[in-house]
């Protein structure tokens, strides 16, 4: 059995399975992907699977979501039907002063190029005639999508695979040291030796850093998602906190909260989000919940992604991040970039770790 | 068991398409489900539960006490929106995407 | 809402937990999601004789009335045509009664869920007319409906020969009983004698291949152990076994063990009926699948035990009365099931270890 790789993966949610498929596709050195369970026991199989660009601030990251959400068609091409819907995104609002700051995002981001349009009540309603009479507008961006986060992931893991990348599975990493130049992978099962590291534990973060000795401030926080039965379609667009998805079922979910670890979900969210279903959207009203669902999300210090090299630490790189969905194929794209090329295509300055010391 | 054998029938996934995730390294009930939507149906794994766990027993040989139960959720059984809506106004978890904002505007 | 102890199901075994605690003068609310009081036993027709020594022999559907007037005197509150929807943060329970959602509070919780029966698949089992024996019955003896007019019977435990039985009783011609083992499952050899001596044929070693039909079962293929024959059905009635109903457990965050003989996955409990969560005790079949009489038992166990726990009877008064109940539910389970028995007590003695917890955590 194979102990020796060029690089390890530690995780594999969409970000780690992102990371393993484009490295794959341009390094032929060995690949392996190391979970402690199985992909998408974590926080990747709990999303509703946006992909939003539109209402992300700074306009910066902004324009980073951008990126990655224009290279979902093209990787759709490469790996498979991930059922990546461009539906265009709409964020309606209820209140006039919502509407001064709609204006104002529309504005911040006009001097970045992301086109937001704010709709009038009239135009929402055009575009979506099941929301609420009540609203008084939307923001609106033709850039926002969804994707089945299950097939996304399978697809990355079987791309991989074919690649030649190695997963090892329902084997929890125990410890990290460096010997020699090379990092040993102390598991469960194996220990193995690597020379290329790179940690995207998602929301344990924190934990795998300190194997390394390296701060890794990455919080949790919790969403609660219900699921319906499935409706036929009617929801056109991807309405921030819910939307439909392919087979018809309606995803609702708004809510976060501090739960640490725990996966449960509580009536008393489940109450609050029906509330906002059935104000944003009433003829929801007669749908049936089947389940709801709760993810624990990454959730870095500041809210922005940590990408990049660990500094002090040759060879030794981390990937977390808030809204994995949305930016997978643009951090699988630029860690491979770093790791073949040694360098980025686009600056990641304001990503990196460094930023926290 | 016959590979055309539906195992899971809401969804209508057969003996076949659970073999093959499982050749992939599934193992749990939940890695099965989230590779073929088995479980995701009406009765959300009440019928086949049993079944699934059944076959991952005869396709790996774990013992039935090393293979758990898929994750359980509420609600214990399907309700209509309207039933769970309770028209309160007052949110403590639930956000909207502007709030966000505001709040990112303060930090 | 308040209530001191609510019970959720009101088949035999909660029925009995609500005698054990409202008798004693305590708020008891029992909740079930059917409109009528007696669970399994209403539809059933068969005479009962392993029953804990206060009660005589009698059908279900009468035990079920009994169980329930013996409540009659006591201030019950009855919330049928409810159901258990899910908690809130601060422990309470989600009642829903189709209108709304609302929580009810308690001081002890006693779940009596059940047993949800066990699919057996086959090529084409999804064919309409394939059936549980249980829905059989259901449909027979609440419902008043045929089945069908040309049937097999797929298992051979005690409820098997029962449901065959009735199947008879009804005029539904009951062509086979299949067995996949080498030997009759029904440990009530009467029964069993009872039903060859309709003249049903039993095909052991043997099972269904593949089901045929249009839009609904019109023959099967049976492989026998030296033979393939079809049958023309338009009925097959499955016996997969049952499973404890565990939902509410794992929403309470409840561990579990597994004992294949009680029916697969169960929560963890003591000899008090006591889950792992002190609040919460269990009674009926959802503690593992047994008979109607040691189901009732459970429930008495589990009623006494939860009135110790609020202190309406002392421990040395509960011990005396458990004791006593426990050797019942000996009596009643070790003599036509000791392996039943034996899984539960094995289960009780690994309280403390349980293979399933914390599920909810990452």
């Amino acid at each position: 059995m194979e102990t020796n790789y060029e690089t390890i993966i530690i995780g594999g949610g969409v970000i780690g399975n992102s990371i393993a498929y484009h490295l794959s596709e341009r390094y032929k050195g060995g690949i392996l992907v190391i979970d402690k369970k199985f992909p998408m026991s974590g926080t990747s199989g709990a999303t509703q699977a946006w992909v939003w660009v539109h209402n992300k601030t700074p306009a910066w990251y902004a324009e980073f979501s951008m990126y990655s959400a224009e290279l979902y068609s093209y990787l759709s091409k490469k790996i498979g039907d991930v059922e990546y819907r461009r539906t265009g995104g709409l964020s309606p609002f209820f209140t006039v002063r919502d509407l001064e700051k709609a204006k104002r995002l529309a504005d911040s981001y006009e001097k970045i190029g992301i086109k937001i349009k704010v709709l009038s009540r009239e135009e929402v309603l055009e575009k979506e005639p099941f929301i609420n009479p009540k609203v008084v507008g939307a923001t609106f961006s033709r850039i926002d999508g969804n994707v089945n986060p299950f097939r996304l992931i399978d697809m990355y893991m079987r791309a991989a695979k074919k690649n030649g990348v190695h997963y090892s599975t329902y084997n929890r990493v125990i410890d990290i040291q460096k010997q020699n130049g090379q990092f040993v992978v102390i598991s469960e099962k194996t220990t193995y030796v690597t020379k290329n590291l790179i940690l995207a534990g998602g929301p344990w973060s924190r934990e795998l850093g300190r194997m390394v000795g390296v701060d890794i401030p990455v919080n949790q926080v919790r969403g609660q998602i219900l699921v319906s039965e499935p409706l036929k379609p009617f929801l056109n667009y991807t309405i921030s906190g819910l939307r439909q998805t392919n087979n018809g079922e309606v995803l609702i979910g708004y809510s976060m909260e501090q739960a640490g670890f725990d996966r449960s979900t509580t009536l008393d969210v489940i109450q609050e989000t029906a509330n906002m279903a059935v104000h944003y959207v009433p003829s929801l009203r007669k749908a049936k919940i089947v389940r709801t669902f709760s993810g624990i999300r990454a959730m870095p210090k500041d809210g922005l992604p940590i990408i990049g090299r660990v500094p002090d630490v040759e060879n030794l790189y981390v990937a977390a991040t808030h809204s994995g969905i949305t930016l997978s194929p643009l951090i699988g794209t630029i860690m491979t970039e770093l790791i073949v090329d040694g360098e980025t295509s686009i600056p990641i300055d304001r990503y990196s770790i460094t930023r926290f010391s | 068991m016959e590979k055309s054998t539906i195992i899971c029938r809401c969804e209508e996934i057969t003996y076949e398409e659970i073999e093959e995730v499982i050749s992939h390294g599934a193992r749990t009930f939940d890695d099965i489900k989230r590779l073929t939507r088995c479980g995701m149906g009406p009765c959300q794994t009440k019928i086949c539960m049993h079944l699934v766990n059944k076959v991952i027993h005869e396709l790996t040989g774990l013992p039935f006490q090393d293979i758990p139960l898929p994750r359980l959720r509420m609600p214990l059984s399907p309700i209509k929106l309207e039933t769970l809506a309770t028209n309160s106004t007052s949110f403590y978890a639930v956000k909207s995407v502007l709030d966000e904002l505001e709040l990112e505007e303060r930090r | 809402m308040e209530t001191e102890v609510l019970v959720i199901g009101a088949g035999p075994a909660g029925l009995a937990a609500a005698f054990e605690t409202a008798s004693r003068g305590l708020d008891v609310t029992i909740v079930d999601e059917s409109t009528v009081k007696g669970g399994q036993l209403c539809q059933q027709t068969q005479i009962i004789r392993a029953l804990p020594s206060i009660f005589q022999p009698m059908r279900g559907f009468e035990l079920a009335k009994l169980l329930t007037n013996q409540l009659e005197d006591f201030s019950v509150r009855y919330l049928l045509k409810h159901r258990l929807i899910g908690l809130y943060r601060d422990g309470s329970v989600g009642i829903t009664n189709e209108v709304d959602v609302f929580p009810i509070k308690f001081k002890k919780l006693v779940i009596a869920t059940g047993a949800a029966e066990n699919a057996i698949p086959f090529p084409k089992w999804t064919l309409p007319g394939i059936i549980t024996i249980g829905a059989a019955q259901t449909l027979i003896n609440r419902d008043f409906v045929i089945p069908g007019k040309n049937s097999v019977i797929v298992g051979s435990s005690d409820f098997a020969m029962d449901v065959a039985l009735q199947l008879l009783d009804v005029g539904v011609n009951v062509k086979a009983i299949i067995e996949a083992q080498s030997d009759v499952l029904a440990r009530d050899k009467e029964k069993v004698k009872r039903v060859k001596k309709s003249g049903i044929s039993f095909y052991l070693n043997s099972s269904i291949v593949e089901a045929r039909g249009k839009d609904e079962v019109s023959e099967i293929d049976i492989q026998l152990p030296n033979k393939r024959i079809t049958e023309k059905v338009d009925l097959v009635c499955v016996d997969g076994g049952r499973s404890p109903i565990l939902d509410a457990f794992y929403q309470l965050g409840c561990s579990f063990g597994y004992q294949g003989e009680l029916g697969g996955w169960i929560p963890q409990y003591n000899e008090f009926f006591q889950t792992d969560r002190e609040d919460v005790f269990l009674a009926g079949n959802a503690a593992g699948v047994s008979s109607q009489g040691a189901v009732i038992v459970t429930g008495m166990i589990a009623g006494v035990s939860v009135c110790e726990s609020l202190r309406i009877i002392d421990n040395r008064e509960a011990e005396k009365i458990r004791i006593s109940l426990w050797r019942e539910l000996e009596n009643i389970e070790s003599s036509l099931y000791p392996d039943v028995w034996q899984a539960r007590i094995n289960h009780i003695k690994s309280f403390k270890y349980p293979l399933l917890k914390n599920q909810f955590i990452l």
